[in-house]
């Protein structure tokens, strides 16, 4: 495993005419928290999109744990380490907490035909991924919910069973895409809290794709701007504070 | 590589370990129960032939019955557990009848060598049809079947090999070496409800059950799960044809003839799947429902005649309104209900759940 956990080199992103990511660049150490910040528009969902595997970029390399993944699909990427989040929570709402947790750890299930059929194992295997949802949920404070459907959770609950479903499969790289819009303070706080300590904790490595810049100052030990589609500035929260393009650009020159 | 003896330090409240102990060996519970009552279901239908004044003809009749509970239940895994609705399922249907009657016909097969044949027959093509529609779904995915369905049809009509409107005339029929008459045959088709029942329970209880779950509820977060769309799409097809093709099999048996009268139309099709949803798709029981009641109802408005097709529409129209889910879930709310009751009071001696509590739990600390 090398030191970066992700990296991506001049991607670039077109939409027909318009060009989402213009040669956009960033590296994530492993065992960080590395934050992506840009005003509305900046390409941020894309550039996310484009890591996650969900939109083929036009130019550029992604390596993920080392691994250049330009070819994979959004399946590979557990495989080899990274999980997800989703900005608007992405549940099975009718399913029970247990569920969303378990699918998570789809990757060990194994061999399909085996699974479906009881053969090989495949209950004993199954009985070890339930303890271990089992035990991802009381991390999580989860315990409780595990037999409730998550469509009758609250919000802040419902980012929790998200944030365990992708870290059922133990991957060592995790990407939140805007994981406290539409939270209220307390419920940032929260995940705050549980960011922190996956990092702490788990030495999960984390990218934080996100608009809420307290947060982000907060927890970051490194951040990247990016504005147009572009690189605009990096460097450590204190540094990304002071830069004056990075004012200018979430604030609007002074002469407007 | 998780650590697992110290739980994060974040707001909220742990439960006991053995509050969660208490609340499993209630779901363990209720899995017994309902092993209990499927097993109880399937020793009562095997004895009731011992009943005085069973004849014959009821027998017949009983294991079209079956017929259409296995047809719809191989529906239920792509429509209701995988989220892909099929007007084509006939096609399969016709697939797992012409395999077995055409090497019944020529190599005069066994009947257990039969439901085998076309169960992988049908299972292949359900394959193969699983590849051409990837992209599908929603409308299209039911418009694409439903070409299949017709494709079919007219390959049964034209091909001499299916030997047309004349159809092809069986013998009786001989399972593992001996010759079964309707009590035979309705044995014959219980047990194969039985092993498809089974096989459909331990599907839903793994991986594979929640993969499909999964890929109906939201492909994108089935995705960053790690679930590959294609291959469990196709796998979902596979099975679900193959077990519709085990239905034909014995629909081709029942009456020891088929002809392209029956299955070069689309109506098999749309029973089948009317029969799935009307018992409920997306439950084990769902298709036992349905299967009865698309039978039944023109056997019983037979003087009707066509008054029962329309009978069947008006139902199908009442049960999407009132019961999106099914019959057979209206039939078991009061037992689930009165299992979450239970489920409820276990939680309840827990504290207050964060459905209950303030929004994200944190008052509760």
């Amino acid at each position: 495993m090398s030191d970066i956990a992700l990296s991506c080199d001049q991607i670039s992103v077109n939409f027909g005419g318009v060009r989402a990511c213009n040669q956009v660049s960033l590296s994530v150490p492993a065992g960080k928290i590395v934050g992506l910040i840009g005003p509305n528009g900046a390409g941020k969902t894309t550039l996310f999109n484009v890591l996650t595997r969900f939109q083929p970029q036009s130019e550029g390399d992604v390596f993920i744990n080392g691994t250049n993944v330009n070819r994979h699909k959004p399946h590979d990427m557990i495989r080899i380490g990274m999980a997800r989040t989703f900005q608007n929570i992405n549940l099975f709402k009718e399913q029970s907490t247990l569920d969303n947790i378990l699918i998570g750890s789809h990757t060990l299930v194994g061999n399909p035909i085996a699974a479906m059929m009881w053969l090989g194992g495949a209950r004993k295997r199954e009985a070890g991924l339930i303890r271990r949802a089992e035990e991802l949920a009381e991390m999580l404070h989860l315990t409780r919910e595990l037999d409730n459907a998550v469509g009758n959770l609250s919000y802040g609950y419902q980012k929790r069973v998200e944030l365990a479903r992708a870290l059922a499969a133990e991957p060592n790289l995790i990407l939140l895409d805007e994981p406290v819009a539409g939270c209220n303070d307390e419920e940032t706080a929260d995940i705050q809290n549980i960011v922190r300590s996956l990092n702490e904790q788990l030495g999960i490595t984390v990218l934080l794709v996100e608009h809420d810049m307290s947060m982000v100052m907060k927890l970051c030990d490194y951040i990247y701007v990016i504005n147009f589609g572009s690189n605009l500035a990096q460097g450590t929260p204190k540094e990304v504070r002071a830069n004056p393009e990075v004012i200018s650009a979430y604030l609007g020159d002074e002469e407007d | 590589m998780l650590k697992t003896d110290n739980t994060l330090a974040i707001a909220g409240r742990t439960a006991p370990a053995s509050a969660r102990e208490s609340v499993k060996s209630l779901k363990a519970r209720f899995a017994r129960e309902n092993w209990i009552m499927g097993i109880l279901l399937f020793v009562c239908l095997a004895a009731a032939p011992i009943l005085p004044g069973v004849k014959g003809w009821m027998a017949t009749e009983a294991s079209l019955v079956i017929i259409y509970i296995i047809a719809a239940q191989g529906v239920s895994i792509l429509t209701g557990y995988t989220g892909l609705v099929s007007v084509g399922h006939g096609g399969f249907l016709a697939a797992g009848a012409y395999t077995s009657a055409l090497f019944t016909e020529h190599y005069g097969i066994d009947m257990s060598v039969g439901l085998v044949l076309g169960a992988i027959f049908a299972g292949a093509i359900g394959q193969i049809m699983g590849l051409v529609f990837l992209r599908l779904s929603g409308a299209f995915m039911a418009i694409g079947t439903l070409g299949f369905a017709f494709f079919v049809g007219t390959i049964v009509n034209n091909v001499p090999l299916f030997e047309g409107r004349d159809g092809i005339s069986l013998d009786h029929n001989h399972f593992f070496g001996f010759e079964i008459g309707d009590f035979g045959f309705y044995y014959v088709s219980l047990g194969v409800l039985a092993l498809v029942t089974v096989f459909i329970y331990m599907l839903l209880n793994s991986g594979v059950g929640r993969a499909f779950k999964a890929l109906r509820d939201s492909e994108k977060a089935a995705e960053a799960s790690g679930v590959h769309r294609v291959r469990y799409r196709i796998l979902a097809f596979t099975v679900s044809a193959a077990i519709t093709g085990l239905a034909g099999v014995l629909n081709a048996h029942i009456v020891n003839y088929i002809s392209a009268e029956v299955y070069g139309d689309i109506w098999y099709s749309v029973d089948i799947l009317v029969a799935a949803i009307i018992g409920g798709s997306a439950m084990l029981m769902g298709p036992f429902v349905g299967g009865l009641f698309v039978v039944m109802v023109p056997f019983y408005l037979e003087t009707l005649a066509d008054f029962s097709f329309v009978l069947k529409g008006v139902v199908l129209i009442l049960v999407l309104i009132f019961a999106p889910s099914g019959v057979a879930e209206l039939i078991g709310r009061p037992l689930r209900n009165y299992r979450q009751k239970l489920l409820r009071a276990v939680q309840a001696s827990q504290g207050p759940t964060a459905a209950e509590s303030d929004i994200g739990g944190r008052r509760n600390v």
